[in-house]
């Protein structure tokens, strides 16, 4: 969370952003156009300065699902609406991330039959209605920026994990290795898009859209060791009033994965939220993958060789 | 109570059949380029003719199997950005860099095997082209299963064996075209070679396509009946494998011979084929339905 | 609210949100505050984090019912039964809060002998008269003795006083109130409090106390499991709470909204959490109170300053013609005010009210233009209007910012109603269902046959002008204007300050006294130079009026001084420097010190303090005071009943009331100062009574001011498939007000043919009617359908399957949803019976980006008889699987796609990084 007197400068500094325009001069004729379309890419900017890293903690248990996070992604983003369905699965209507959708409220209604009161002796009866808010989790070792042959996903100064869409081909390399199933290909521009965690709010000094307009403060912006910290006391707070479920997920590098600079306070198995269980990073296999690759090659290369010495003459 | 935890979690990439088709010729391509190329520096007297036809063709097959990826992006008219850069962690960055590099010296090649053909011949400088060819041909033989198999998705990720296997049936189906053209141009001796090859390749790629099959058997459980796993493998084994050994055994006719290649390359698609279509498979059993 | 006013004295939230952090406990029923106001409800977040306990009461399981410590099943319309419980636990139980409820409340006073509770009488009080054959009737309260036994040798000069001009007095008008049914910040005195009788000892069989108890006798654990259909032990978990969460020490704080008020039962309900709140002593202290959460920005605001008919700003009464005590100043004056408490001031009030309307014309000779004032001479609430509209009798109608034939109780009535007009003017946003009724209407007749001539006029959008809003915590708010309206776009100011022009323009050297009251009419309010934008470029708009101006005349100027600074007159700093001599004139005195001198416009303040009570962001009515009625905060000796929750206090150094809050409580009284017998006005409340506009200052348990009884009673909704099991003699509030008619069939309780129990809600992602939700894409895409929420039990019961379609039928009409299954919903075992209870979101109609079947075409025209509140809360329906027959509506094609359908940008060259290629670490 933000100061007041720090919320107010950037209240302002809105006020300012909101006159500014973007400049770019576009390639005047087909020719010119080409020659820019070719060269482009291999422009290479200065990397900025590294700056403290950041990213989120979401605090599940405070989540109310009022979706005003989704709504201010797709506000301050200008992404397109994805369609009138109700899909019937509690209040999601969203269903999943993708290209145009980088902000995801999810609803978990956990009712055993029966009210409250007359549960089954013996197994407590369950009458919770889980909410959490999904996005992007900027993994420290992302599978999805190791997989981006064209360099387009970056770590940035704020070690986020940002998609340059004017660089991405979509050639879905990120889309086939991220386990969390954040990134899809826009159907419009054929670009790959996520989650940017605002890059370009953090760069002005505001807070990103979504945890703005949290009113809950389930949406925790800020430095990640800060958050860890404040994270790992509201999780033994939990378990002092009663809350033994309560454990962060990501916080911390397992084996096979990375930490995540956006990580979540949960209360039942990752699974239920649509989590994998136990995150794998695919590139612990890839080396191996190679040698046995080039093994199977070379055993066919001997073969050919052996039998061609043998019936030469 | 299970909330979303019947719905699957990663996002499918939107490769489609493409893919099949492009891991099919890439194969057929590096591997025409490597078996020609081995068995002409290792017997240049048997297999020179044969390699001189080879390389062009072998051209052929990569440029369609590039045009092949470039349709496959999103945006094909930024297929150049994946030379902005070289990650040796990317796969696809390691692959392009590969069939990049290797497509110069196997044009060289290839230009100037059709040269020989009216008489302009260079004899050494071709032969550096191939030597040259090497490495990168391998390399971009080899990427394509380690890129299908470092990535999330149910089944890929599990394929430990996809690399071992792709580039292996590569080395196979390039000594199966090699067989053809040899055989197509009389060139008794290389055809001879190239059979006996041909059948010990085939059974040794039999290794790596069942350690795969083993691999990918709890993917394949959750998608499909044992009844179809069964159907679909005993139609992979004997058109992959079975036939084109019988038929390459039975005779040394041309027919025979194609026959075989034929079959043989069909049930390379057709394992290729399966592959893909793991992760856009729904799973058996949905569980409990989405709705609560 | 008159709920709130009847009990406490003023109709309104008694303390701000960001107080509800400071509660030990809060409770809330008849409000889903996580979804209808999420931004406040960070503040009752706060107060759970800090460890204090959140119970939510309700039909449904919401949003809200899961982020809270305890929820509790309860049907519709069955609060009373439930809070009338808690009463009668914390008597039965004596954990009421002893020394609080003998000094503050009317626990002691003696009522007069003739009063007959509704225990004695099966469920009427005393005072009942009947139109013969009705089956509903009113209460005339002196017949019915509900007044206080007065002292034998208290003086009866105060002619004005006499019970029979008492019988006349009536605050609200014979007419009721508008939908949201705020209410004034008084009720009508029965006589000279000062001289009621009392007994400290509480044992007096007719005194208050001894009253409420036997009232609420019969209010058991088990009664209140029998008519709400929870347990018991729900039921007495919520009671354990409230009692261990009250006192010294802690503090409870009780949160409602349209749950309580949308019944003919509403203002009862509140009064019961009233009498509760005064019994626990959680009234006037920190993390206490009753938050009434209001609904349409600033419709708090519209009460204060009164957009209501029957009710001049700042709770004045609305004179009336047919009433001899209206006629002239003197009177209205004598039968408005009391003699004692702060509405003594009320002549000064109405004065400085008419100073400011009618300026140099308001001249005591001519009782300051009383008489200019329009006489109402019928009941306006909207229910009433468009009922008689329905039937014929309306020419014309303006419809500014409101959509009643979408989201109007009934909404297939009012569109009959608007059919009937000759002219509608419509200023709106959107091309609502009440702009486009006479061709979108899929249950409406042709355009061909339909003579309405309708006006639409495009109105400016909040960010496209400046002005105030009134929070539901009385706090007003000033916003600026960020950018110009687009095209002929014009806010509704501009719109009626030129229409009042040209109107004057039109009259203009007319002598017909008859034009006077127009003529006379001050009505200047140009800006004294063109405005500008925030970027300093002038505004595009001609003709804006300076509202800066309006909101000073609001505040009020002292007529006789001219300030230097601006050669005006100068402005006054509060409602303490009005007079009724003509000297000041005063827009609203409510309101008074908003502007408390030229250029300080305390709305726009938006100071951050290291006050907690941040009194210096905006202005809240009346005073700044953020915690009305806080000099409960201490104990009688003016000593803070614990330091935890202390809030305002006597310093007896300073001699005066002290604390971070301003104290609503004159600053230099004593505690101990008792005012001498016949003394009026404020001087008559004592130094330890804090509820300063009652006119005895105390909190009312018993109170007679209120049309259907002095104290609350369990009655069924009027539409309901039950009985009145507590008083089976009469199963509805007998003063219910109904209008029927062909287009309002209504299906009596207890009702066979519609089962099943019916009830209406919010959803956070869509507003009200929708007009300001279906024609945003970015929400329509969040809830796209509408839908009802039933129960496994229900859906299995009729054969309906979860994401099918259903269809519901009221006595009303007919309509379809898709069913949402779910066991957020539960059957109520009732009296041996199952009752199943189904939810509806109102926000769907057939003008938007996406349409569906409208829950108003269900709901009843009805009125309570306090604020003539409607009853969407609780009806009776019936339910089927499958769709109507008929098409479906179709969505209204938006005159633009927003958000536009451009692919998603590319990086802007401003986020262009070229970061490290690093694969992590
Ligand atoms: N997103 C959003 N916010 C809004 C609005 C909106 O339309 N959309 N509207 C605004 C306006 S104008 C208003 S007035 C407020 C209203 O705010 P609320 O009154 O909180 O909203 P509702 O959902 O109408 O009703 C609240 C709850 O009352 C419950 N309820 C129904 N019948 C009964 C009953 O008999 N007893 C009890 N105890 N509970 C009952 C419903 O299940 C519902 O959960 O919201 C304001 N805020
Ligand atoms: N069944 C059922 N019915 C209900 C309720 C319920 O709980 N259940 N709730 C009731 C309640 S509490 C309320 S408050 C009413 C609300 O009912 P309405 O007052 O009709 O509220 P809306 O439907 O939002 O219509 C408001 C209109 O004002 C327009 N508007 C917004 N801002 C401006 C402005 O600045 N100027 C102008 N000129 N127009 C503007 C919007 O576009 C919209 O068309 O609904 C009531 N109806
Ligand atoms: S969650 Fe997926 S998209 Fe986000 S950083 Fe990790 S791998 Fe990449
Ligand atoms: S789709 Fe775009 S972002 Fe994703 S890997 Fe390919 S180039 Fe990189
Ligand atoms: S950080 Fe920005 S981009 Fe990411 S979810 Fe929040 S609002 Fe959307
Ligand atoms: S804004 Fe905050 S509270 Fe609302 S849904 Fe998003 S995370 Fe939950
Ligand atoms: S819509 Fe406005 S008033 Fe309502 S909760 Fe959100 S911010 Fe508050
Ligand atoms: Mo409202």
């Amino acid at each position: 969370m933000v100061s007041n007197d720090m919320a107010s400068d950037m209240v302002s500094r809105e006020m300012q952003l909101s006159g500014l325009v973007q400049i770019s001069d576009p390639p005047r004729g087909p020719v010119a156009e080409v020659v820019e379309r070719l060269i482009y890419p291999f422009q290479h900017g200065e990397a900025p300065e590294p700056r403290q890293a950041t990213g989120f903690y979401t605090d599940t248990t405070v989540c109310i699902g009022c979706k005003a996070c989704e709504v201010a992604c797709k506000q301050w983003n200008q992404l397109p609406s994805d369609g009138f369905n109700w899909s019937g699965n509690s209040y999601d209507n969203t269903t999943e991330l993708s290209a145009s959708t980088w902000r995801h409220v999810k609803f978990i209604e956990q009712f055993s039959a029966g009210s409250s009161s007359d549960a089954a002796p013996g197994e407590p009866a369950v009458n919770r209605w889980l909410m959490m808010s999904d996005h992007c989790k900027h993994c420290l070792a992302a599978p999805c920026h190791q997989a981006c042959p064209t360099g387009a996903i970056i770590q940035n100064e704020f070690e986020n994990v940002y998609i340059q869409a004017d660089i991405c081909n979509g050639c879905s390399c990120c889309i086939a290795a991220c386990p969390f199933g954040v990134i899809t290909r826009s159907e419009m521009g054929g670009h790959s898009h996520k989650c940017t965690l605002c890059y370009d709010r953090q760069r002005d000094g505001l807070e990103p859209a979504c945890a703005k307009a949290c009113p809950t403060q389930s949406i925790h912006f800020g430095p990640v060791d800060e958050l860890r910290e404040q994270a790992r006391q509201r999780v033994e707070e939990l378990h002092r009033r009663g809350v033994r479920q309560a454990y962060l997920y990501g916080d911390v590098p397992s084996e096979t994965y990375s930490e995540m600079h956006s990580f979540y306070l949960l209360i039942d198995r990752p699974s239920v939220y649509g989590l994998p269980d136990q995150p794998f990073n695919p590139w612990l296999n890839m080396m191996g993958d190679y040698v046995r690759s080039v093994a199977g090659g070379f055993a066919a290369i001997v073969v050919l060789l052996v039998v061609v010495f043998l019936l030469r003459s | 109570m299970n909330g979303y935890a019947n719905i699957p979690i990663t996002k499918v990439p939107g490769w489609h059949g493409i893919i099949a088709w492009d891991a099919l010729l890439n194969g057929m391509a590096m591997g025409l380029f490597l078996a020609a190329a081995v068995s002409e520096l290792a017997a240049p007297a048997h297999f020179t003719p044969v390699a001189k036809i080879a390389y062009p063709v072998a051209l052929v097959l990569l440029l369609v199997d590039l045009g092949l990826l470039v349709l496959d992006l999103g945006d094909p008219l930024r297929f150049h950005h994946m030379l902005r850069v070289f990650k040796p962690g990317s796969p696809m960055s390691v692959g392009t860099w590969c069939l990049t590099i290797f497509s110069l010296p196997l044009t060289a090649a290839a230009a100037l095997s059709v040269l020989a053909e009216f008489g302009f011949d260079f004899e050494r400088a071709r032969i550096v082209a191939v030597v040259v060819g090497l490495l990168p041909g391998f390399g971009a033989a080899a990427y394509k299963g380690v890129l299908l198999s470092t990535n999330a998705q149910p089944g890929w990720k599990d394929a430990r064996w996809l690399g071992g296997y792709l580039t292996n049936s590569a080395l196979l189906m390039g000594c199966a075209e090699l067989l053809v053209l040899s055989a197509v141009m009389k060139q008794t001796q290389a055809t001879a070679i190239l059979r006996t090859a041909f059948n010990v390749l085939l059974v040794l790629n039999v290794i790596p396509l069942g350690l795969l099959f083993r691999n990918l058997q709890p993917a394949h459980a959750r998608l499909y009946t044992r009844e179809q796993q069964w159907r679909v493998g005993a139609l992979i084994f004997v058109a992959g494998t079975l036939i084109p050994l019988g038929l390459m055994l039975l005779n040394a006719g041309v027919p025979f011979i194609l026959g075989s290649v034929v079959f043989l390359l069909f049930g390379s698609w057709l394992i290729r084929f399966v592959y893909v279509k793991i992760p856009h498979t729904a799973p058996l059993v949905g569980g409990e339905s989405k709705l609560p | 609210m008159p709920g709130l006013g009847a009990s406490f004295g003023r109709g309104a939230a008694t303390n701000y949100q960001q107080d509800m952090a400071n509660s030990d406990c809060i409770l809330f029923m008849g409000s889903n505050m996580a979804e209808a106001q999420p931004v406040g409800f960070r503040w009752p977040m706060k107060a759970k984090e800090k460890g204090a306990t959140l119970i939510h009461v309700d039909p449904r399981f919401t949003r809200m019912s899961a982020v809270c410590d305890l929820y509790v099943g309860i049907r519709s319309g069955s609060d009373i039964a439930f809070l009338g419980g808690l009463v009668n636990y914390v008597l039965t139980n004596n954990r009421w809060f002893h020394e609080y409820v003998q000094a503050y409340t009317n626990a002691s006073t003696i009522i007069e002998e003739g009063f007959r509770d509704s225990e004695d009488l099966a469920g009427l009080f005393s005072g009942f008269d009947q139109k013969n054959g009705a089956e509903n009737g009113t209460y005339d309260a002196r017949q019915g003795h509900w007044g206080y036994e007065e002292h034998p040798n208290g003086d009866h000069t105060k002619s004005a006083h006499s019970p029979e001009a008492n019988s006349a007095k009536d605050p609200h008008g014979r007419f009721g109130h508008c939908m949201d049914g705020s209410g004034e910040p008084y009720t009508s005195p029965y006589q000279d409090m000062t001289n009621a009788q009392r007994d400290p000892t509480l044992q007096h069989p007719r005194c208050v106390m001894q009253i409420l108890s036997r009232h609420f006798a019969r209010y058991t654990p088990e009664v209140v499991s029998q008519v709400c259909g929870c347990t018991q032990e729900e039921f007495v978990r919520v009671a354990e709470l409230l009692c261990n969460n009250s006192g010294r020490e802690r503090t409870t704080c009780i949160a409602y909204a349209l749950g309580w008020t949308q019944h003919t039962t509403g203002v009862q309900i509140i009064r019961t959490a009233g009498i509760l709140q005064l019994l626990l002593g959680n009234m006037g202290r920190p993390g206490g109170g009753i938050m009434a959460l209001r609904g349409h920005s600033t419709i708090q605001g519209a009460t204060d300053v009164s957009t209501l008919y029957d009710t001049l700003p700042g709770y004045l009464p609305q004179p009336a013609v047919h009433r001899p005590e209206h006629e002239g100043l003197t009177c209205y004056i004598d039968y408005g005010g009391m003699p004692t408490g702060y509405w003594a001031n009320f002549s000064k009030f109405i004065v400085s009210l008419l100073k400011a309307w009618y300026g140099e014309a308001a001249t005591p000779e001519n009782d300051f233009g009383f008489s200019y004032v329009p006489r109402v001479d019928g009941d306006y609430s909207q229910l009433a209007y468009f009922d008689r509209m329905a039937k014929g009798g309306v020419d014309g109608y303006f419809l500014f910012g409101q959509n009643p034939g979408g989201g109007g109780p009934n909404a297939g009535l009012h569109r009959a109603g608007l059919r009937n007009l000759k002219w509608l003017v419509v200023l709106d946003w959107f091309e609502t269902e009440s702009a486009t009724f006479w061709k979108n209407d899929p249950n409406g007749p042709p355009p061909a046959e339909i003579g309405t001539e309708v006006f639409f006029i495009p109105a400016a959008a909040a960010p496209e002008k400046e002005g105030s809003l009134t929070n539901t915590q009385r706090l007003i708010q000033w916003h600026k204007k960020a950018v110009d309206p687009s095209g002929d776009c014009r806010s509704d100011a501009w719109f009626v300050y030129n229409l009042g022009k040209r109107l004057k323009q039109l009259y203009a050297g007319s002598t017909d006294p008859k034009d006077r009251p127009l003529l006379n009419l001050t009505w200047d309010y140009d800006f004294d130079e063109h405005p500008r934008l925030p970027d300093g470029t002038l505004s595009r708009i001609q003709g804006e009026p300076d509202l800066e101006k309006v909101l000073m005349e609001i505040n009020g100027h002292r007529l006789d001084e001219i300030d230097p600074r601006t050669g005006r007159p100068r402005l006054v700093s509060g409602y303490s420097e009005l007079k009724d001599d003509g000297t000041t004139a005063c827009g609203c005195w409510v309101y008074s010190g908003v502007f408390p001198e030229p250029g300080r416009n305390r709305a726009n303040e938006r100071k951050i303090t290291d006050n907690p009570v941040q009194p210096e962001w905006g202005f809240a009515w009346p005073n700044n005071v953020r915690v009305l009625y806080n000099r409960a905060s201490a104990d009688p000796d003016g000593r803070p009943w614990s330091d935890r929750k202390k809030l305002v206090w006597w310093d007896a150094e300073k001699r005066r009331w002290v604390g971070p809050d301003k104290p609503d409580f004159e600053l230099e009284k004593p505690p101990d100062y008792q005012p001498p017998t016949g003394a009026a006005g404020m001087a008559a409340i004592a130094g330890n009574q804090p509820f300063i506009t009652k006119a005895d200052g105390l909190g009312w348990l018993y109170s007679p001011g209120i049309k259907d009884g002095p104290l609350p009673t369990h009655y069924e909704p009027v539409e309901s498939p039950l009985g009145n099991l507590l008083y089976p003699k009469h199963n509805n509030n007998p003063t219910v007000r109904f209008f029927e008619g062909p287009l309002n069939h209504i299906a009596h309780a207890p009702t066979t043919e519609y089962p099943v129990v019916g009830t209406t809600f919010r959803l956070t992602e869509h507003y009200l009617s929708g007009p300001m939700s279906r024609f945003n894409s970015w929400l329509n895409e969040l809830q796209p359908e509408m839908f009802a929420e039933l129960s496994y039990e229900l859906a299995a019961e009729r054969g309906i399957v979860h994401g099918g379609w259903m269809t519901i039928q009221t006595a009303r009409g007919k309509i379809e949803a898709r069913a949402m299954v779910t066991r957020r919903l539960r059957p109520f075992p009732i009296e041996g019976r199952v009752i199943h209870q189904i939810g509806l979101p109102f926000h769907w109609a057939f003008a938007g980006e996406i349409v569906g079947s409208n829950a108003n075409d269900l709901t009843a025209l009805l009125a309570d008889p306090n604020v003539s509140m409607h009853e969407s809360k609780a009806f009776a329906c019936q339910v089927h699987a499958g769709r109507l027959e008929g098409d479906a509506p179709h969505a209204t094609v938006p005159t633009a796609n927003w958000p536009t359908l451009d692919p998603i940008p590319d990086t802007p060259a401003s986020a262009q990084p070229e970061g490290r290629l690093g694969h992590g670490k």
